[in-house]
């Protein structure tokens, strides 16, 4: 099937796509820097590149928080309530 | 046009006919239902039909203004896509349930008063519960009886609070509420609302249920009961300042339970906690544009989350299960369903393109313009989680990621399915890049362009670097087989005690009063009983025989006159008119 070509032609390519992810990566942060800022009230339009140290900061608390708890005490046999 | 044919009429009427048919025409007729329903939305004119009076109480079926055509809109396309995904299921009851269901939240959306809103919400709870009993195993029934309950539990909160508001206003008008003017009936009303729109501390029936549903089934829950909640919120709770707060919690809420759940449709079901949350947040910041935001984001969420709940769904058809931890490598199996998964996840998640972007970014937006960074923040965070679970973890362990030791035999899906996919999909794009088409249905008019640098900017950079840390941190997120806590453990828990209770205490108390009962009790009934008997054969069998022994004797004197002798009568005839004479004179 055509589809199934296209996702292991992909697959097959994956360093050159993280290379490309990587490049995207600086080149969103960079096109923050020119972002013109003239009605910028807050600090969230302030401050250059807030979404991506947001993004950073966020992901990764999201993660230890919530796997956290859920460690700590959510977290339960599948057959918990019989 | 002064008539108007209501659109639930299709499905309560087609509900009932549905059985009459067999084979093709059946299946041609479970389409040709909701075709019409969107026939008669698309015809339908702003203004106020079906107007009646009973019980003294003045009713209205119809109110049709920009508000209910939006939800009205989605509701009867969904409808469409969900009968066309449904269409392989043989048992009558499945499509029934789903067209009553479908009827009866159109039925709430259009309602003008409480008491037509309030019928219509009871028919949907017990309509849509047999989607769930449809799954037809040990936890799906058990999952559908709490589902139930606490809907009843809903319905009667929203009950209290409609009679309360009638005593105090007269009224059972239901129109836009000022918070300054809101007390108890309001507040009750607001609580029965919040229940079905899954709001905190009233949502754990959701993640419990919708996980449990039929393949087919999760796919109409998942669109109904919430936004009609939303519509219902928007319709009378605009600027309640708990409702941004509490929305705003949900968002976060639902993606952090995503991040640790393993089943896909209890990942999903918790994002339907969260995506909920921003439309509650929409109108409980309550200006035009976040009431906007919430519809627009109500007619977008309904199709991609449908969309996945379809993708979820396939998978779990195919394969037998939905546990990330016992999937993997499904690509090369299924890859029309990824395709298909993958567009209902970057919509969610608000890429540029896809129908997320032009919808969730009006409330966020919204949220900004109002000043309110802290909320905007908040959820710029669960655009996060959004992103990380949905589109990432899922599609990851799903569809990449390990194949378990014993491969799975999967195909892709029924054509009816792929087509209901590939048609949703394409309803997500459509969205996604003429925002016009969707933007001309809401409400209020109001001017939003999604497509702006400073959006796309911190868009593109809360997905992009989300999609960084999932790379970074994959193994962290890897699925555990587990069941998380939440908080349906107080009632289930709570009615375990109770039955423990009911076994220690109810129980044996019962046997003693009915051991009391047999000793203490039964004995005076008979003493009693003994005591009537003796009174009534002595006292009043004495007066009744008595009278009977007269009457007897009597009897027998009369027989002896009563010879069959015609001279002997008329002798005693004349023997008495003569000594009757005798006394008159």
């Amino acid at each position: 099937m055509n589809v199934l070509k296209i996702i292991e032609y992909l697959i097959a390519k994956a360093a050159p796509l993280k290379t490309a992810f990587f490049v995207f990566l600086g080149a969103l942060v960079l096109f923050d820097l020119f972002l013109p800022r003239d009605n910028a009230h807050y600090i969230v339009d302030k401050v250059y590149a807030f979404w991506t140290l947001f993004a950073l900061a966020g992901c990764f608390l999201l993660i230890k928080i919530s796997k956290g708890i859920a460690h700590l005490f959510l977290s339960k046999d599948e057959d918990y309530y019989g | 046009m002064d008539s108007w044919i209501h659109p639930a009429l299709f499905f309560f009427v087609g509900a009932l006919l549905l059985p009459l048919l067999r084979g093709k025409a059946k299946k041609g007729f479970i389409l040709l239902i909701p075709v019409a329903a969107i026939v008669s939305v698309a015809f339908a004119r702003y203004g106020v039909y079906g107007a009646y009076h009973f019980l003294g109480v003045e009713g209205v079926f119809g109110r049709v203004d920009k508000l209910s055509m939006v939800f009205a809109w989605v509701f009867v396309i969904m409808a469409f896509l969900g009968a066309l995904y449904a269409l392989h299921r043989e048992e009558d009851g499945h499509h029934m349930a789903g067209f009553f269901y479908v009827g009866s939240a159109l039925g709430a959306l259009f309602a003008g008063d409480y008491l037509t809103l309030f019928i219509f919400w009871e028919i949907m709870a017990f309509s849509s519960v047999f989607l769930i009993w449809y799954r037809k195993e040990k936890k799906s029934i058990e999952a559908g009886f709490r589902y139930l309950m606490f809907h009843v539990f809903g319905g009667l909160l929203f009950f209290a609070g409609m009679m309360l508001y009638y005593h105090k206003t007269g009224s059972f008008a239901f129109n836009s509420i000022l918070p300054a003017n809101a007390s108890w009936p309001e507040y009750l009303i607001l609580a029965g609302f919040a229940l079905n729109a899954a709001v905190l501390p009233l949502h754990a029936w959701l993640p419990d249920a919708y996980p449990e549903a039929s393949v087919e089934g999760a796919v109409f829950l998942c669109a109904f009961t919430t936004k009609t909640a939303v519509y219902v919120l928007a319709r009378g709770f605009t600027g309640f300042e708990i409702l941004a707060i509490m929305g705003t919690a949900m968002t976060v809420f639902g993606v952090c339970y995503a991040v640790i759940e393993n089943d896909i449709r209890r990942v999903l079901a918790y994002h339907i906690i969260s995506q909920v949350g921003y439309m509650v947040a929409g109108v409980g910041i309550g200006t035009a544009m976040a009431v906007n935001g919430a519809a627009a984001h109500a007619f977008a969420h309904i199709l991609y989350k449908a969309l996945l709940f379809m993708g979820a769904g396939s998978v779990l058809y195919m394969t037998g299960t939905a546990k990330l931890s016992r999937l993997g490598g499904l690509y090369k199996y299924m890859p029309l369903t990824m395709i298909f998964y993958i567009v209902g996840a970057v919509s969610i998640s608000g890429f540029p393109l896809f129908s997320g972007f032009v919808s969730k970014s009006m409330i966020v937006s919204a949220a900004h313009h109002e000043g309110r960074i802290w909320l905007m923040s908040w959820l710029n965070l669960a655009g996060i989680g959004t992103f990380l679970s949905v589109g990432l973890k899922v599609t990851y362990f799903t569809f990449f990621g390990k194949e378990p030791a014993e491969p799975l035999q999967a195909k892709e899906p029924p054509l009816n399915m792929l087509w209901a996919m590939g048609l949703t999909a394409l309803l997500c794009l459509i969205i996604g890049v003429f925002p016009q088409t969707l933007y001309v249905l809401l409400p209020f008019p109001v001017e939003y362009h999604p497509y702006n640098l400073a959006h796309l900017s911190e868009s593109m950079q809360i997905l992009a670097f989300t999609g960084l840390v999932f790379y970074l941190m994959v193994k962290k997120l890897s699925p555990e087989v587990k069941l998380n806590l939440d908080v349906d453990y107080f009632y289930r828990k709570g009615t375990l005690l109770f039955m423990k209770f009911d076994e220690k205490v109810i129980a044996p108390f019962d046997t003693l009063w009915g051991e009391l009962y047999r000793t203490l009790g039964l004995r005076a009934l008979f003493k009693n009983a003994e005591l009537s008997y003796f009174f009534d054969q002595r006292a009043i069998d004495g007066v009744v025989d008595g009278t009977a022994y007269s009457v007897m004797s009597f009897g027998s004197v009369v027989k002896k006159m009563q010879t069959g002798k015609i001279q002997t009568y008329i002798g005693l005839s004349l023997f008495l008119f003569f000594a009757i004479l005798w006394l008159v004179l």
